[in-house]
């Protein structure tokens, strides 16, 4: 029992390196800067044409939040696993006392860790220009939530790019494919499901859509159909089916990816 | 008797039923540097990676100071310093923080740490470059930060494999270097090479693999006498008259003589005290001897001996 424990805080310890050595490659490789700069850049965009209520203008702000997360989790967790192998780093760091499973560990929260400082900074940066263009008291209430359910789909899109960093070779695919999977297949898969009606229930990026409709106003930005055209968008993701969904991709896709990097061979 | 590395029977089969490994058994003492010499893909790399837990062997065993690698995998490694292959670096950080993780990892104190960077890096003539990017390094350069690396936690077992690979002959002469005082500190070395040069160099065993078996392990001073070739070369100080190599034909000791110029080659039985008896007479005749060498094949020809002529390898 004394061994088991003693196990288990070496290996929390080691993840523990393993996230700080992750962090400084981001850091050190600019990607953290890059994506943090998009995060504030992002928001400024909307100063162009300022809606009338502060609600409205947090929901076209973050109409943009989903593409810098996928963009986010794309970068940071694209060559977690395939990078090791691929940069052939492996070969330095596995013949150490540290359990591979703490090293990819280490690298998913990483990963997790920085995107949700890209989110925080996305929401930090969007509640200044709120204050003040409306006022501190016109920040929207249910903007608390709105972040939390921006974090679940972080984690869920920082595990699906994990699995594709597990299962292909090269960082530069899993990086692309990841992307592509969030950003396009998803999202037709989406609309053809809501184009037969039928609830695209079980499609993470439509339980996306929380981080705006739980504020419970329409955007103004107006994109999405035109004049006389049918909604592409006839449901509305319930919130506690949401989370689930998020948080069922959001394990899956890092179990998963754990399980195959482990098998990995040489 | 504790072994510093052992393994016993062991097997590694890939899944498309190609053997990598087929029964390798080694005993490597404390102490010993140990070449580990055969064909590309005779199986060296995959016996380092199995050593080093990067894969399971299909059966058998691998121990490190009598710990079993793969039942106790941190325990083993926490005492091995490995270079395998020619790993990635981090070109993004520096070797100060590259080590630094490292020697956390050995969980290693902040002090001693940085005792030890030093110190390593100074072995491998880095000092300057402590805190400069990896990737402005030049190959002999990270394959030096690679081995700081390897040493840094004081590891009581060495294993390289292919630490030459791809460097030019200053970075090999470099590597020896670090390799002959590893062996001087008492260090258990274990060095996969196919280059026999520098295995007969550093290397006081060998251990000759192919196609996933040890077909031969023994000392490099019994393969030199095993290898010696009964001739003695000798050189004089100007050509030889006829009458003087009637004189040479005369010892009776030698069994024939090919004169060439001011050199000559004495065919005998071998013996060393054959050879000592030679000389004698050559100085007792008048002879002017420059030099007086007992030819002995080189480890090559080992090689080719214990391997046949045929490429091997799998």
């Amino acid at each position: 029992m004394e061994i088991a424990r003693y196990n288990i805080r070496n290996d929390v310890f080691d993840t523990y390196l393993s996230v700080k050595f992750e962090l400084m490659k981001h850091l050190k490789n600019r990607r953290l800067f890059i994506v943090g700069a998009l995060a504030i850049i992002i928001p400024l965009i909307f100063y162009v044409k300022v809606p009338d209520t502060a609600g409205v203008f947090a929901v076209n702000v973050l109409t943009f939040l989903n593409l810098l997360i996928v963009i986010s989790a794309a970068m940071f967790a694209g060559d977690a696993i395939c990078g090791e192998f691929e940069k052939k780093t492996n070969l330095l760091s596995f013949p150490t006392p540290q359990r591979r499973s703490s090293i990819f560990a280490g690298k998913y929260v990483a990963a997790l860790l920085a995107t949700f400082l890209v989110v925080l900074l996305y929401y930090v940066v969007m509640t200044l220009q709120i204050a003040q263009l409306y006022g501190w008291g016109a920040i929207p209430t249910e903007l608390g939530k709105s972040f939390l359910t921006a974090l679940l789909f972080s984690a869920a899109a920082v595990s699906v790019v994990f699995f594709f960093s597990a299962v292909l070779k090269r960082s530069i695919s899993s990086t692309i494919v990841g992307f592509l999977f969030l950003m396009v297949i998803l999202r037709v898969v989406q609309q053809i499901l809501t184009r037969v009606n039928q609830e695209p229930w079980f499609i993470v990026t439509y339980s996306a859509d929380l981080i705006t409709n739980v504020l419970g106003v329409s955007s103004s930005l107006g994109f999405g159909r035109g004049e006389g055209e049918p909604a592409l968008t006839a449901f509305t993701p319930h919130l506690g089916v949401g989370i689930a969904v998020m948080v069922a991709y959001a394990i899956v896709g890092f179990a998963a990816g754990m399980a195959l990097a482990l098998r990995r061979e040489q | 008797m504790e072994y510093a590395i052992r393994t016993e029977n062991l097997v590694k089969r890939y899944s498309k039923g190609f053997t990598a490994l087929d029964g390798v058994s080694l005993q490597i003492r404390k102490g010993e540097v140990v070449g580990y010499v055969g064909p590309n893909g005779a199986g060296k790399t995959t016996t380092i990676k199995i050593l080093t837990g990067l894969l399971k062997p299909s059966s058998g065993h691998a121990y490190v100071n009598g710990v079993d690698v793969t039942v106790n995998p941190r325990e083993a490694l926490r005492t091995i310093g490995a270079l395998i292959e020619v790993p990635g670096v981090y070109d993004y950080l520096t070797p100060h923080e590259m080590l630094t993780y490292f020697g956390k990892v050995y969980r290693m104190s902040g002090g001693e740490i940085d005792h030890r960077i030093k110190e390593t890096l100074e072995l491998v003539r880095l000092s300057d470059w402590e805190h400069k990017k990896i990737g402005t390094f030049s190959t002999g350069m990270e394959r030096r930060l690679i081995i700081a690396k390897a040493i840094l936690h004081k590891p009581d077992n060495l294993i390289l494999d292919e630490p030459v690979l791809g460097l030019d002959p200053k970075g090999i002469r470099d590597v020896r270097e670090l390799i002959r005082q590893f062996r001087n500190e008492g260090m258990t070395v274990f060095l996969s090479s196919h280059l026999l040069g520098e295995v007969a160099e550093v290397c006081n065993t060998v251990v000759f693999l192919n196609k996933g078996k040890v077909v031969s392990s023994d000392s490099m001073d019994r393969i030199g006498s095993t290898m010696e070739r009964k001739v003695v070369d000798v050189k004089f100080l100007k050509p030889l008259s006829r009458e003087e190599i009637e004189k040479l034909r005369a010892i009776e000791l030698v069994k024939s003589v090919d004169v060439n110029d001011n050199a000559a080659r004495l065919l005998y039985d071998g013996q060393p005290v054959s050879s000592v008896q030679i000389l004698r007479r050559l100085v007792s005749l008048n002879f002017d001897v420059v030099s007086y060498n007992v030819e002995t094949a080189g480890l090559e020809d080992y090689y080719v001996s214990v391997m046949g002529e045929g490429k091997g390898g799998n």
